[in-house]
C-alpha cells in the first residue's frame, strides 16, 4: 500500500524474479561448494604429486572465477534490485530488520573477492601452503556469505518468535535456519560435483579424465543422500500450516514436489553412470543434462520454499501484497483506495468504476499475477468467473484458498474488482438477457357433472437438477423423479382406487415418448423413472405427462402432469464455459471439464483422464447419495454436504447464492421459484436456512459420523452463518428436511419464522410422502409437489404448474379449496376431514 | 494527486541514522574512488584505442586491472546502496519503480561490461583491431549505468516528478526535467576521467620509483587526463550548482555553513591538486583531489538533505534500538579488514619466494 507497482503485464507473475533467482542460486551455490572443490583437489593433486591434477584445478578455477565471480555476483545484486521493483515494502523490510546482517555478508563477499583473485593468479607464484591458505579462506568467506544469507531467506519462511519479539537473532536463527543451512550445503557441494563434471569430461588425457570425473561423482551421490536427510529435517521443521500448506493443500505444489522426488534418483543414477561409462560421446552431453537437472532440482526446491510462505512474502508478517498483516483489519475497513498511497480514485464513483478497478487489480493482483504471461496468468482465471462468481471468490481468498492473501478491500471494492476482472481485463462468462416465450397448456378434460373418477397426480420433487450426464460427462443430477398418482372414484364419500384398474403415463420427450405402467404403493401408484428424461431441444424446465387410468380396458380417467426439470446449473459462473443448450441453459463440457480439474488438483483424483476417455463421472459413486441410494464411498462427505459445504465458503455472502447453482433466479431460464411460497416473496432461506447455516447442517452429520473432510469445512463457515454452529441440528439430505408445520402450525397461517434447523426424523415423514388427516390423500394430491405448491406460477405458462386444480376446479388453487369438495365428494362437506382449516377459503389469491 | 503524500512510511531503524550516514558516508566515498577509476580506465583506454595510432602501453595495463576495478566497484557498492536504502530507502525504492526497466537494465549491462572487460584483458594480444570496439563497448555500458544511477538518485529527491507514473506505469520514466540531471552525470564522468588519469599517473610514478624508466616518460600523458578532466569539471561543476535551486544554493543556518564549508575546501582543494597536477607532482595531486573528492561527497549528502528537508529528515526516522547485530557488524568488519590485510600479506611476497 505504500509503494507503487511496477505494471509488467507479460513479465509479472514472478517471471523476472524465477528467470534471475535460480540461475544465481544456482551459480552461487557453486560459488560455496565449488570453493571446497578447488582447494581439495589441489590438495589431492598436490598430495599425489600430479602436476595434471594441479593444472586441471587451475583450469577449473578460471572457469570458477568467471562464472562465479562475474555472473554470480552480477545475478546477485540484480536480486536485490529485483526483489526491490517487485516488492518494495518486503524488501525495505528485509533491509531494516537484517541491516547488519546484509553488512556481515558484504563483509565476507569482499573477501571471497580479494582471495579467489589471489588464489587465481598467485598459482604459479605462492607457496602451496600459503596458496591453499587463501583457498580455505575463500571457502570459509562463500560459506559465511551463505550462512547470512540462509538466516534472512529462511527468516521469510519462518519466521518463528521475531513476529513478538522483533529480535534480531529470533528472526535469523529461524525455525527453519539449520536445516536450511544444512540442505544448501550440501547442495552446494552437489552443485561442484556437477561443474566439476563438466570440466573434467574435458581433460584430453584419457587416465587423468577418468579419474577426475570419478572423483566429481563423489562430489554428487554422497552429498545427495546427505541433503535428502536434511529436507527431511527442513520439512519437520516447518509449522504444521505450512507443511499443510506445502504438501497437502497447494496444489501448485505438485509438480515441483514430484519433479524434486525423481530428480534425486536421476541425479544419482547420472553421478554413477558418469563414473562408470567412459565414452566421450556419453560422458560430454551427460554432464551438460546433469548440469540441467540439477538446476531443475534446484530450481524445484525453490519454488516449493517460496510456495511455503505464501500467501505471505514474509510468512504471518507480510503478505505478497505487501499489505501488514496486522495492516489488514484496518484496510478491510477504510478500503484499499483509500489506504494505498499509490491510488488516485480514492471513492469509487459510477464514472470512476473501472479505473477504480483498475487500480485495485494493481494493487492487489499485479504482486502476483502476470497478465498474458508464462507464469500466473490471470487472464484464463479471469476468463472463467461471472462477475458475481469472481465477487465469491475474491471472498474465499485467505480461507479457502489458503494459498491467497485475504481479500483487502471493502466488499464494494470487491465488487468493483471483480467486475473489473470479468468485464474490462477479460470478458468473463456473461449471460445475455434471457426471453421466455409463453405457452399455454390445456388441463385435460374434467366433467364435474359427469365424471366418475379424477387422478390426482404429481411428483416427488417439484424441480428437478440434470446435469445431463450423457451430454456433459458428468453425472450430479438430483434422483429421476417418481410419478405419483391417487385414482378417486368420486362419490358420498368418495374412495382411493388401487385394485382392478391400470394407471399408465406416457411422457413426450423430442427423443420419443416415454411409456410405462405404474404400480401401487399403499394407496397410490407409483412409477419411478429409470433416468431423468432428456429436457426438449426448445428449452422449458418441464416435461408433460400423460397419465391415464384403465378399468377393463377402458380409460376412466385421464390428467396431465408437469414434471419439473431444470439443466440451468450455475457452475459456469466460477467454473467458466458456455452454456450447452440455446446460450441460457445446461452444462457444457467444457465447464464440466473445469470442474473435474479442480477436483483432481484439490482432491488428487484422476476425473479428467476418466472424462477425457469419454467415461461419464458418477459423483455418487464416491460421494454418497441417499436419494439416488448411492452408497458412496466410507470416509468421504456426502454428496450434498461435499457440495454445499466446499462452495458454501464461496458464495455465503452471496445475497442470491442459491440461485447460483441451483436454478431458481427469476434472470435465468428457469425462471423463478413457481411455488407459491415463491410468488409470496419468501426466499429458499427462509425454510433451508442461509447457505452457511444450510451448509453448516449438512457439515454437521458428517462431522457426527466422523467423516474426516467434515471438520474443516465447518472450521472455514464457523463465522459465516446466521446461526451459531452449535446451535444448528445436523441432517442427512433428502431424510431430514424443512417440515411445512414448523411454519404451518396447526395448519394455519404462519408467524414469521423459520422452517430452517427443524427437520423430520424420518423419510416416511416428507412432505411427498405425507397424507392428510384421514390417512388416504397424499398431501402433494391436493397441494402439488415441493418448490412446485399451487398456485404455480411457472415461468413459461401460467397453466403449466397447476394442471390439476385448473382440470378440476378451473382455478389454480389446492383441490378442494374453497369449500370445493365436490371435486371428490360431489357435494359439499361440513367436516374438516383432511387437516384443520381444509374448509377455509383459500388465503393467498392471484391474479 | 499531491505529489508529496506519495511519499512511503519508512520502516524502523535498529540504532540511530548517524550510525548509517557515518557508514553510508564512508563506504560511498571508497565506492565513489574505485568507481571513478573504473570509469576513467574504460573511457581513457578507449580513447587511447580511438584516437592513437598504436596501442599505449598502458592499454594493457588498464586490461589487466579493470575486472578488478569492476568488482571492487560493485563490492564497495553495495555497502553504502544498503545504508542509503536504510535511511532513503521509501524515496529510493519509489524512484527505482518509476524507471524499473532502465534500473534493472543496470545489472544486465555491469554482466556485459564485465564479461566484455574479461575478454579485453584476456584476449588483449588477440583483439587486433577489435580493441576500439570492446573498449568502446565497456566505457558506453558504463557510463549508460552510471546514467542511469544518477537519473534514480534524480528522480528520488523529486517525488514532484513521481506522478508521472499514474499515466506511466510501466517503470520506463527518467527524469529529464532535472536541470541539474547532465550536469550532474558529467560532474562524475569527469571526475571519474581525471582520478583514472591520476591514478594511472600514480602507478607511473610508482614504477619509475621502482627504476622503471619508461614509466616516468608516461607520467606527463597519464596527468593531461587529469588536468583536463579538472580543468573541464570546473566548468561542469559550476553548471550542476547553478542548476541547484535556489533554495539550496543560498542555505543559511548550521547546514548552510557546513555546505558553503565543505564547498568551497573542495574547490580548494581541488585548484591545488589541479596546480600539482600541472606540475606533475602526482602524489600531490592525489593527496589534494582525495580530500577535494571527499569534501565533495559531504556536499553532495547535504544536498540531498537539503533537497528533502521540506519532507523528510533522517532524524524523524524512528528507532527500535538493537546494537549486538551493528557491534557484531563492526567487529567482522574490522576482522575482515585484517583478512584482507593478511591476504595481501601473504601475496605481497610471491614474487621473492619464486625467485628464492
Amino acid at each position: 500500500m505504500n509503494y507503487p507497482v511496477w505494471q509488467l503485464d507479460a513479465f509479472g507473475g514472478g517471471l523476472l524474479i524465477a528467470l534471475i533467482a535460480i540461475v544465481h542460486v544456482y551459480v552461487s551455490h557453486f560459488a560455496v561448494g565449488g570453493g571446497l572443490f578447488l582447494v581439495l583437489t589441489e590438495m589431492k593433486g598436490l598430495r599425489e604429486g600430479s602436476s595434471e591434477i594441479l593444472a586441471y584445478t587451475r583450469r577449473h578455477t578460471k572457469f570458477f572465477l568467471l562464472l562465479t565471480m562475474v555472473f554470480g555476483s552480477m545475478t546477485g545484486v540484480g536480486i536485490w534490485f529485483t526483489i526491490a521493483l517487485l516488492n518494495p515494502a518486503a524488501t525495505s523490510s528485509l533491509i531494516h530488520i537484517f541491516v547488519f546482517g546484509w553488512a556481515m555478508e558484504w563483509v565476507f563477499f569482499l573477501a571471497e573477492i580479494v582471495s579467489l583473485l589471489f588464489y587465481y593468479y598467485t598459482f604459479d607464484s605462492l607457496s602451496p601452503r600459503k596458496h591453499l591458505i587463501l583457498g580455505w579462506i575463500y571457502f570459509g568467506c562463500a560459506w559465511a556469505s551463505l550462512f547470512f544469507i540462509n538466516g534472512i531467506i529462511d527468516f521469510m519462511l519462518t519466521p518463528g518468535a521475531w513476529l513478538t519479539d522483533h529480535n534480531f537473532w529470533s528472526g535469523f536463527f529461524n525455525p527453519t535456519f539449520w536445516p536450511a543451512l544444512f540442505f544448501r550445503t550440501f547442495m552446494a557441494l552437489m552443485i561442484a560435483g556437477l561443474f566439476g563434471f563438466l570440466t573434467s569430461v574435458n581433460i584430453k588425457e584419457a587416465t587423468l579424465r577418468h579419474k577426475m570425473v570419478r572423483y566429481c561423482g563423489l562430489w554428487l551421490v554422497p552429498p545427495l543422500f546427505l541433503l535428502l536427510g536434511s529436507a527431511l529435517w527442513y520439512k519437520t521443521a516447518l509449522p504444521p500450516a505450512q507443511q499443510e500448506l506445502i504438501f497437502i493443500v497447494a496444489p501448485e505444489m505438485k509438480p515441483f514436489l514430484t519433479l524434486f522426488i525423481w530428480l534425486s534418483p536421476l541425479l544419482t543414477a547420472g553421478g554413477l553412470a558418469m563414473a562408470i561409462l567412459r565414452p566421450q560421446g556419453v560422458r560430454r552431453p551427460l554432464a551438460c543434462l546433469l548440469l540441467l537437472l540439477g538446476i531443475l532440482y534446484l530450481g524445484c526446491f525453490e519454488f516449493i520454499r517460496e510456495g511455503g510462505r505464501r500467501p505471505y512474502i514474509i510468512r504471518d508478517y507480510m503478505y505478497s501484497t505487501s499489505i501488514k498483516k496486522a495492516d489488514l483489519p484496518q484496510i478491510q475497513k477504510s478500503g484499499v483506495l483509500a489506504s494505498a498511497r499509490w491510488a488516485q480514485n480514492k471513492k469509487i464513483t459510477p464514472e470512476n468504476r473501472m479505473a477504480a478497478g483498475k487500480e485495485l487489480f494493481t494493487l492487489l493482483c499485479l504482486p502476483c499475477h502476470s497478465a498474458g504471461g508464462p507464469l500466473n496468468n490471470i487472464l484464463p482465471l479471469a476468463r472463467r468467473f461471472s462477475p458475481a462468481g469472481m465477487r465469491s471468490f475474491l471472498a474465499t481468498m485467505g480461507t479457502v484458498n489458503p494459498y491467497m492473501p485475504p481479500f483487502a478491500g471493502t466488499e464494494e471494492e470487491q465488487g468493483v474488482l471483480a467486475d473489473y476482472l470479468t468485464t474490462r481485463l477479460v470478458q468473463g462468462v456473461a449471460d445475455s438477457t434471457i426471453h421466455i416465450s409463453k405457452e399455454t397448456i390445456a388441463p385435460a378434460p374434467f366433467n364435474q357433472e359427469t365424471a366418475e373418477y379424477l387422478i390426482l397426480a404429481s411428483t416427488d420433487k417439484g424441480m428437478i437438477l440434470s446435469s445431463e450426464p450423457e451430454q456433459s460427462g458428468i453425472d450430479f443430477s438430483f434422483a429421476p423423479p417418481t410419478l405419483r398418482t391417487q385414482v378417486v372414484l368420486r362419490g358420498t364419500p368418495p374412495s382411493i382406487l388401487t385394485e382392478d384398474i391400470q394407471v399408465t403415463y406416457r411422457i413426450a420427450t423430442d427423443n420419443g415418448p416415454l411409456i410405462g405402467n405404474m404400480t401401487v404403493k399403499g394407496t397410490a401408484f407409483e412409477a419411478t423413472l429409470a433416468a431423468i428424461p432428456t429436457v426438449n431441444k426448445d428449452f422449458r424446465p418441464y416435461l408433460l405427462a400423460e397419465i391415464e387410468a384403465v378399468k377393463d380396458g377402458k380409460v376412466i380417467a385421464a390428467t396431465r402432469l408437469k414434471i419439473g426439470i431444470s439443466t440451468e446449473i450455475g457452475c459456469r459462473n466460477c467454473h467458466g464455459g458456455p452454456w450447452r443448450q440455446q446460450g441460457r441453459t445446461g452444462l457444457s463440457r467444457q465447464t464440466a471439464s473445469a470442474i473435474l480439474a479442480i477436483h483432481d488438483k484439490r482432491s488428487k483424483t484422476h476425473l479428467s483422464q476418466e472424462f477425457s476417455q469419454g467415461q461419464i463421472v458418477v459423483c455418487g459413486s464416491c460421494h454418497a447419495d441417499s436419494s439416488r441410494g448411492a452408497a458412496g464411498q466410507p470416509g468421504l462427505l456426502n454428496l450434498s454436504a461435499a457440495m454445499h459445504g466446499f462452495h458454501a465458503a464461496y458464495l455465503y455472502k452471496n445475497n442470491n447464492s442459491c440461485a447460483f447453482c441451483h436454478a431458481s433466479s427469476d434472470q435465468g431460464a428457469t425462471g423463478k421459484l413457481e411455488d407459491l411460497h415463491g410468488t409470496l416473496g419468501l426466499e429458499c432461506t427462509n425454510c433451508h436456512g442461509t447457505l452457511a447455516d444450510h451448509a453448516m447442517g449438512l457439515l454437521k452429520q458428517e462431522q457426527q459420523a466422523q467423516k474426516p473432510g467434515s471438520s474443516k469445512l465447518l472450521t472455514l463457515l464457523a463465522d459465516k452463518g446466521e446461526m451459531t454452529q452449535a446451535a444448528i441440528k445436523g441432517r442427512t439430505p433428502w431424510v431430514m428436511e424443512p417440515d411445512c408445520l414448523t411454519c404451518h402450525k396447526g395448519f394455519q397461517q404462519p408467524d414469521a419464522g423459520t422452517a430452517f434447523n427443524t427437520w423430520n426424523a424420518d423419510k416416511k415423514d416428507l412432505f411427498t410422502h405425507r397424507h392428510s388427516d384421514e390417512g388416504f390423500l397424499l398431501c402433494a394430491s391436493c397441494h402439488g409437489a415441493q418448490h412446485s405448491l399451487y398456485p404455480a406460477d411457472n415461468a413459461y405458462s401460467k397453466e403449466a404448474g397447476n394442471l390439476q386444480p385448473l382440470q378440476y376446479q378451473n382455478n389454480p388453487y389446492p383441490i378442494g379449496a374453497d369449500r370445493g369438495c365436490a371435486v371428490c365428494h360431489t357435494v359439499a362437506m361440513e367436516d374438516e376431514l383432511h387437516h384443520p382449516g381444509s374448509l377455509g377459503t383459500f388465503r393467498n389469491r392471484v391474479e | 494527486m499531491i505529489p508529496t503524500q506519495l511519499v512511503p512510511t519508512p520502516d524502523l531503524l535498529q540504532v540511530p541514522w548517524g550510525w548509517f550516514q557515518l557508514l553510508l558516508s564512508t563506504t560511498f566515498l571508497l565506492h565513489l574512488l574505485v568507481m571513478n577509476i573504473m570509469l576513467g580506465w574504460a573511457i581513457i583506454t578507449f580513447c587511447n584505442h580511438a584516437f592513437k595510432k598504436s596501442i599505449p602501453a598502458e592499454s594493457q595495463l588498464i586490461s589487466q586491472k579493470l575486472p578488478f576495478t569492476i568488482a571492487f566497484t560493485v563490492n564497495f557498492g553495495v555497502a553504502p546502496l544498503l545504508f542509503l536504502q536504510v535511511l532513503y530507502g521509501h524515496f529510493m525504492y519509489t524512484s527505482s519503480v518509476l524507471m524499473a526497466v532502465f534500473w534493472l537494465s543496470i545489472v544486465a549491462l555491469l554482466i556485459l561490461a564485465y564479461y566484455a572487460a574479461y575478454i579485453y584483458y584476456l584476449q588483449f594480444s588477440k583483439l587486433s583491431g577489435l580493441h576500439t570496439l570492446i573498449s568502446g563497448m565497456i566505457a558506453l555500458f558504463l557510463l549508460t549505468i552510471a546514467f542511469f544511477f544518477t537519473n534514480n538518485l534524480s528522480l528520488m529527491v523529486n517525488p514532484e516528478s513521481w506522478v508521472r507514473y499514474f499515466d506511466h506505469p510501466q517503470g520506463m520514466l527518467l527524469n529529464f526535467a532535472d536541470s541539474t540531471l547532465l550536469p550532474r552525470f558529467l560532474h562524475s564522468v569527469f571526475a571519474s576521467v581525471a582520478v583514472g588519469g591520476l591514478t594511472l599517473g600514480l602507478y607511473h610514478d610508482w614504477q619509475s620509483r621502482q627504476g622503471n624508466q619508461a614509466a616516468a616518460a608516461r607520467i606527463p600523458s597519464a596527468m593531461n587526463w587529469f588536468v583536463y578532466a579538472t580543468i573541464g569539471n570546473f566548468g561542469v561543476g559550476t553548471w550542476y550548482f547553478g542548476g541547484l535551486p535556489v533554495t539550496i544554493r543560498t542555505v543559511t543556518g548550521v547546514a548552510g555553513a557546513f555546505l558553503l564549508g565543505f564547498l568551497l575546501a573542495g574547490i580548494t582543494a581541488a585548484i591545488l591538486s589541479l596546480i600539482y597536477g600541472l606540475q606533475h607532482r602526482v602524489r600531490h595531486a592525489a593527496g589534494a583531489i582525495l580530500v577535494a573528492i571527499t569534501c565533495m561527497t559531504g556536499v553532495r549528502e547535504l544536498v540531498r538533505r537539503q533537497t528533502l528537508a521540506p519532507l523528510f529528515s533522517t532524524s524523524d526516522l524512528k528507532v527500535a534500538p538493537q546494537y549486538s547485530p551493528m557491534i557484531l557488524f563492526l567487529l567482522l568488519f574490522a576482522a575482515g579488514l585484517y583478512l584482507v590485510w593478511y591476504m595481501i600479506k601473504l601475496v605481497l611476497p610471491a614474487k621473492k619466494e619464486v625467485q628464492s
